[in-house]
């Protein structure tokens, strides 16, 4: 074997051994990690410690009976904790480490402020459309004033169009068994609350104020962080839970039906409406008041999955027995509605004459002032204080007003979670202008007071005849079983 | 870069997952691989960091604690992979994996004493998947995306000693806290340190030495070549001998002409 | 008088029987699966999960197929450098076992790696704290040594001679290399395990575990050896003397008890002989594992049952057994707290696969190669008849020269 080196060997070397050191280099090279090639918001650059004024998120609860959310559709934008802190008063003000539950009252505003959606309401259209289907169930629904003004704009309709009786034609059309009023139970409800509040004044000075209960988030809010006040909130369940009590004995028996196949439905503006139907107080005789919740989203799109359309189709009255319903029912969508209607019949329960003109259009408590007040002079009780309030950071800061003062000025306090009252609930339409949006639906909802026939609870033939045929009187032994509720004190699951 | 993580400030809203699934583009839309008895889901190819949820044995203390790769200062992925395709960055900390040059071997899955790797098992040429304590924006001095999204403040980056001092003090001025700063010491340290109200083993920390388990690897391998080198000259020596008995024996010059008798096997 | 077809097709024997076609079938079924596994990942063809994501293709074909086929290297020490010339006759079958064993190895594993086109990165990136970075390249240079040293036994019938001499001159330092690199990387096989001390259960974890790997390595050689010339003489009739073979176990047992030793050792040092027997899925494995694996193969080979050939084979098999169980407990049962994992059909066929390869190879190149014994083997049922007998063995057989 020859040693001597060939040119062509001596070639070869060179470019064997400038391939072999080319590769070993570019095979060492480590190239990219993994991860990193995904997006995060401006908000986020740097450390992060930029003064946003928004960023992170809220926390729900996978056991959250209200409220999901959609991870792949969040953007971390931060609205969310913006409605929650800084309109509703919830988010940090409880104290951490956290005891035993994430504080959530279910008003939905997060809801309404996420620009993609990725929070939603917890669905309860399939078990909807399942009980339809099941023959052996009389599925009964009914439907929130504020759903009447507001369920036609997801359906193109423009912003406070009236459609009570489409919606009702709607509903018979999609199989419901019943159709009803949940006004006519806003009329229950005054009834029994308007009773109650004459007799606190008169006879139960140590739980005046009086403040409204008929808002489940606000509920809530009391029991986690206002308990010592829970003895002040009426003892009246909310419209929904009066309706579906009242369905599940009075109409049960009436129409001979076992009230354990009936399935009590509501179509409501409200999120926290879903969390009230689960309440352990809200049942009687081993029944629960109320059985699903739909929101004005959902009820548009269940009517949508079986092909109807609201602009088509055909109107119908609501069922008679439980679907009269006068004015004062009909404005509890907007704030200060409950507390207009219920002076009207208070002043007629003290009185026993119907109020004057100026208190069937009391302008001082409408509107979407964040606090409103005004005085009632009924005759026989003096001048009774009412404030209205909206907005549970406004609830907060009034309520602690309070607190630091030792006494309120107020004998009756209506308080709703929602801005706007409950046409600015949690399932409600979204709109690309909601103060718009929130504005129109209130003229609507006055504007069916206005032109109804009958303008205070006390005048609604079918809840006299309710009365005369079942409980009796307001505050009755059975008005009390069916139509009035108990509280829980919640602040130990948020507090020390 | 490390971080600290105050689980008593955590409510649980997943923003860190969330930012986590954004920047390192993960699917949101994939099952998670291991959901445990209680409920909590374990980190797979597509959750590179999940939160778990505790409520404590009275059921009065909820804990979220958010669960990802440690970055330890002793990594044992790095030390256990053999092409170099997990490595520590000296500069900011993190331990980082570059799938160029991953084999596939998923040593670095059972080395991990807290299990932490995952595997994209349903690809076809699968990767390593964990945390990488987004590599690029600390290498920056950015915090990591997590970090950033955190609203109440559960989650704070900074410099290791730093953290570790900050840490000490919420210890010693609030005496709700446990007495240890998790991921201080643990296998040698992490640069993620966890302080609590709540112990760290009913949070689902496991308990482990304070030993890297490298040092374990390091040990037997500084033996390896001395010990090969003097094995290797045992057997030369031998075969020396058994050669010159050999030629002796045999006489031989020439090594090819006795194929009979001069055979190895 | 039995003889089976044989086919000479190019000048290469092939002898059908009915074993070796269900073999070949089980490799086409291996095949089958291999494609499926490089197509669609390892989801349809294994059950490994991230709490197990070591499966059969690292615990039986790495772990103890490098065991199985280290019966090379042990046979390699004692027949060249300590010279036991009676062993001489098992060595090239021996050799074959090994370098036909690692291969199979590498083919599983090749299958088990998930980015299998970066199989080189650890020849140019080297990850050199990793114990598996010193596996690789101790088992790369091996497997390049044995073919080497096997070429020796190609080239006696096929290229040319000029070859043949050189690879003959150089064999010698083929085979002290050859008896390196096996020690290095039959105990780094156990050193893999250290960083796992975390995770392991304690019966298992040590310090010691590299060389517990070397010893077993080292006993399970001899107890292979006893296994394949067993089988090689009902195949081919071919037989070695009981007493060299009782001779290699002797050695073998040798260094078991020497294992047994240290582990006893190690369990008191450690205070873990509360775990032995606490009834528990672990401590029974590793009861299991010490008692059919080391004490009563132990107790064999000082009774009289060593001198009968079922006796040294009883042997063999448990030590076999044993030494399997032993590496699938350190990969299973001690990490059996991250969960809990059977082998996937893919993964079973597939190592199935293999070995029935590893078979039919071996079963070729023992036909047409001088391998046992020094001499081409045939697949043929010996008769009584001592004529017939001589006839086919002129007919067949050639010697090497």
């Amino acid at each position: 074997m020859s040693n001597k080196m060939s040119r062509r060997k001596f070639l070869k070397v060179v470019a064997g051994s400038g391939v072999l050191g080319f590769g070993v280099m570019a095979s060492g090279c480590k190239g990219k990690p993994s991860g990193g090639d995904g997006w995060v918001s401006s908000q986020y650059e740097g450390k992060g410690d930029f003064p946003v004024n928004l960023k992170g998120r809220v926390a729900i609860s996978a056991t959250n009976p209200s409220i999901e959310r959609d991870d792949e559709k969040c953007i971390l934008c931060g609205q969310c904790v913006d409605a929650c802190k800084n309109v509703m008063g919830v988010y940090g003000n409880y104290p951490l480490p956290l005891k035993q539950e994430i504080a959530c009252v279910g008003c939905g505003q997060c809801v309404m402020q996420c620009p993609s959606g990725a929070i939603t309401e917890k669905s309860h259209v399939r078990k909807v459309l399942d009980a339809i289907d099941d023959d052996t169930k009389h599925v009964v629904v009914q439907t929130a004033p504020a759903t009447k003004v507001s369920l036609g704009e997801e359906f193109g309709m423009p912003q406070g169009t009236s459609v009570g009786k489409k919606m009702a034609g709607a509903l018979k059309a999609a199989g419901f068994d019943s159709v009803f009023d949940t006004c006519f139970a806003a009329d229950l409800t005054i009834m029994e609350e308007a009773s109650e509040f004459v007799h606190r004044l008169t006879k139960k000075k140590d739980e005046i104020p009086h403040l409204t209960s008929c808002c489940p988030g606000w509920v809530k809010y009391c029991e986690y962080f206002y308990p010592e006040l829970m003895h002040n909130l009426s003892t009246c369940k909310s419209p929904q839970n009066m309706m579906g009590a009242t369905i599940k004995s009075f109409y049960a028996e009436k129409m001979g039906i076992d009230p354990s196949n009936i399935v009590n439905v509501s179509i409501m503006p409200c999120t926290a409406k879903k969390f009230e139907v689960a309440r352990e107080e809200l049942e009687v005789d081993g029944q629960q008041d109320m059985d699903y919740v739909l929101t004005t989203r959902e009820l548009a799109v269940l009517l949508k999955h079986k092909g109807i359309d609201l602009n088509t189709v055909a109107e119908a009255e609501y069922d008679s027995v439980l679907g009269e319903s006068t004015g004062a029912g009909r404005i509890f969508g907007a704030t200060g509605g409950v507390t207009e209607a219920a002076v009207r019949t208070a002043y007629y329960l003290a009185t026993g004459s119907n109020p004057p003109a100026d208190l069937l259009d009391w302008k001082p408590i409408r509107g979407m002032q964040s606090v409103k007040e005004a005085t009632a002079s009924i005759p026989g009780v003096g001048a009774v204080n009412i404030a209205v309030c909206h907005g549970l950071e406004n609830v907060r800061q009034l309520l602690d007003g309070i607190k630091a003062a030792g006494s309120s000025k107020w004998q009756f306090i209506e308080f709703m979670a929602c801005p706007g009252g409950c046409i600015g609930g949690g399932g409600q339409p979204k709109s690309m202008d909601a103060v718009e949006a929130k504005k129109k639906r209130i003229e609507a909802i006055y504007k069916e007071d206005t032109g109804a026939e009958k303008r205070c609870s006390h005048d609604n033939a079918e809840i006299q005849s309710i009365y005369r045929d079942f409980f009796g009187k307001p505050l009755s032994e059975k008005a009390e079983k069916y139509l009035h509720t108990t509280f829980v004190n919640r602040h130990g699951r948020l507090f020390d | 870069m490390a971080v600290l993580v105050d689980i008593t400030k955590c409510i649980g809203c997943e923003g860190c997952t969330v930012a986590c699934k954004r920047y390192n583009n993960l699917n949101f839309k994939a099952k998670p691989r291991n959901v445990k008895e209680d409920g909590n889901v374990e980190l797979d190819d597509n959750r590179w960091t999940v939160i778990q949820e505790f409520h404590g044995e009275k059921n009065d203390k909820l804990r979220f604690v958010k669960k990802q790769c440690l970055h330890c200062k002793e990594p044992a992925c790095a030390s256990a992979c053999f092409s170099k395709a997990i490595q520590k960055d000296e500069k900011t900390g993190a331990v980082v994996y570059y799938p160029d040059l991953c084999v596939g071997c998923r040593y670095c899955l059972v080395a991990c004493p807290y299990s932490i790797p995952k595997y994209q098992w349903n690809e076809q040429f699968p990767q390593v998947s964990k945390c990488q304590m987004c590599s690029e924006r600390v290498s920056k001095g950015d915090a990591p995306a997590c970090v950033s999204a955190c609203t109440t403040g559960a989650l704070t980056s900074g410099d290791r000693d730093e953290l570790l001092k900050k840490a000490h003090e919420i210890i010693r001025s609030d005496s709700r806290y446990i007495n240890q700063v998790y991921g201080e010491h643990e296998v040698g340290g992490a640069e993620w340190l966890y302080i609590s109200d709540v112990p760290f083993e009913d949070l689902g920390f496991k308990e482990v030495t304070n030993v890297p388990v490298t040092s374990y690897t390091k040990s037997y391998l500084s033996k390896v070549p001395g010990l090969a080198a003097c094995w290797a000259l045992f057997l030369s020596g031998i075969a020396f001998y058994n050669y010159r008995v050999d030629k002796n024996r045999n006489q031989i010059q020439d090594p090819h002409d006795n194929d009979d008798q001069d055979k190895e096997g | 008088m039995k003889v089976h077809k044989c086919f000479r097709i190019l000048g290469w024997d092939f002898t059908i029987t009915p074993t070796r076609f269900v073999l070949t079938g089980l490799v086409a079924l291996m095949v089958v699966a291999v494609v499926l596994r490089l197509l669609t990942g390892f989801q349809y063809v294994t059950n490994l999960t991230d709490e197990t994501p070591w499966g059969m293709w690292i615990a039986f074909d790495v772990m103890c197929g490098v065991a199985l086929a280290g019966g090379g290297y042990s046979t390699a020490l004692l027949v060249s450098i300590l010279r036991y010339k009676e062993f001489h006759v098992v060595a090239r079958g021996a050799l074959l076992t090994s370098l036909l064993g690692y291969i199979l190895v590498m083919a599983g594993l090749f299958l088990d790696i998930g980015q299998w086109f970066n199989f080189w990165r650890p020849f140019v990136s080297w990850g050199y704290t990793s114990v598996l970075f010193e596996v690789f390249w101790c088992i790369s240079i091996y497997t390049t040594v044995l073919s080497i040293e096997f070429f020796e036994i190609i080239t006696e019938r096929v290229l040319r001679k000029k070859l043949h001499r050189y690879i003959v001159k150089i064999l010698p330092v083929l085979v002290v290399i050859g008896l390196i690199f096996p020690v290095m990387h039959q105990s780094s096989l156990g050193g893999l395990f250290l960083i796992m001390k975390e995770r392991m259960f304690p019966l298992w974890w040590s310090e010691f575990l590299p060389l517990y790997f070397l010893l077993s390595s080292f006993f399970i050689g001899s107890a292979m050896v006893t296994i394949e010339t067993t089988l090689a003489k009902t195949a081919y009739g071919h037989e070695i003397p009981h007493n060299i073979m009782l001779k290699l176990t002797r050695i073998g047992a040798g260094m078991m008890f020497v294992y047994l030793l240290l582990k006893l050792y190690d369990l008191f040092e450690k205070h873990e002989w509360n775990y032995v027997f606490q009834g528990t899925l672990q401590s029974n494995m590793y009861c299991v594992e010490m008692l059919f694996g080391i004490l009563i193969p132990l107790v064999i080979i000082v009774s009289p049952l060593s001198k009968k050939k079922g006796g040294l084979l009883t042997y063999a098999v448990l030590t076999v057994l044993g030494v399997i169980l032993n590496r699938l407990n350190c990969v299973f049962t001690s990490m059996y707290e991250s969960g809990s994992y059977f082998p996937g059909i893919g993964e079973i066929i597939v190592s199935v696969g293999l070995i029935s390869l590893g078979v039919l190879i071996y079963c070729f190149l023992v036909e047409n190669f001088n391998i046992i014994g020094d001499e081409r083997a045939v697949q043929v049922k010996i008769d009584k008849d001592k004529d017939i007998k001589n006839l086919i063995w002129t007919l067949l057989r050639t010697k090497r020269r």
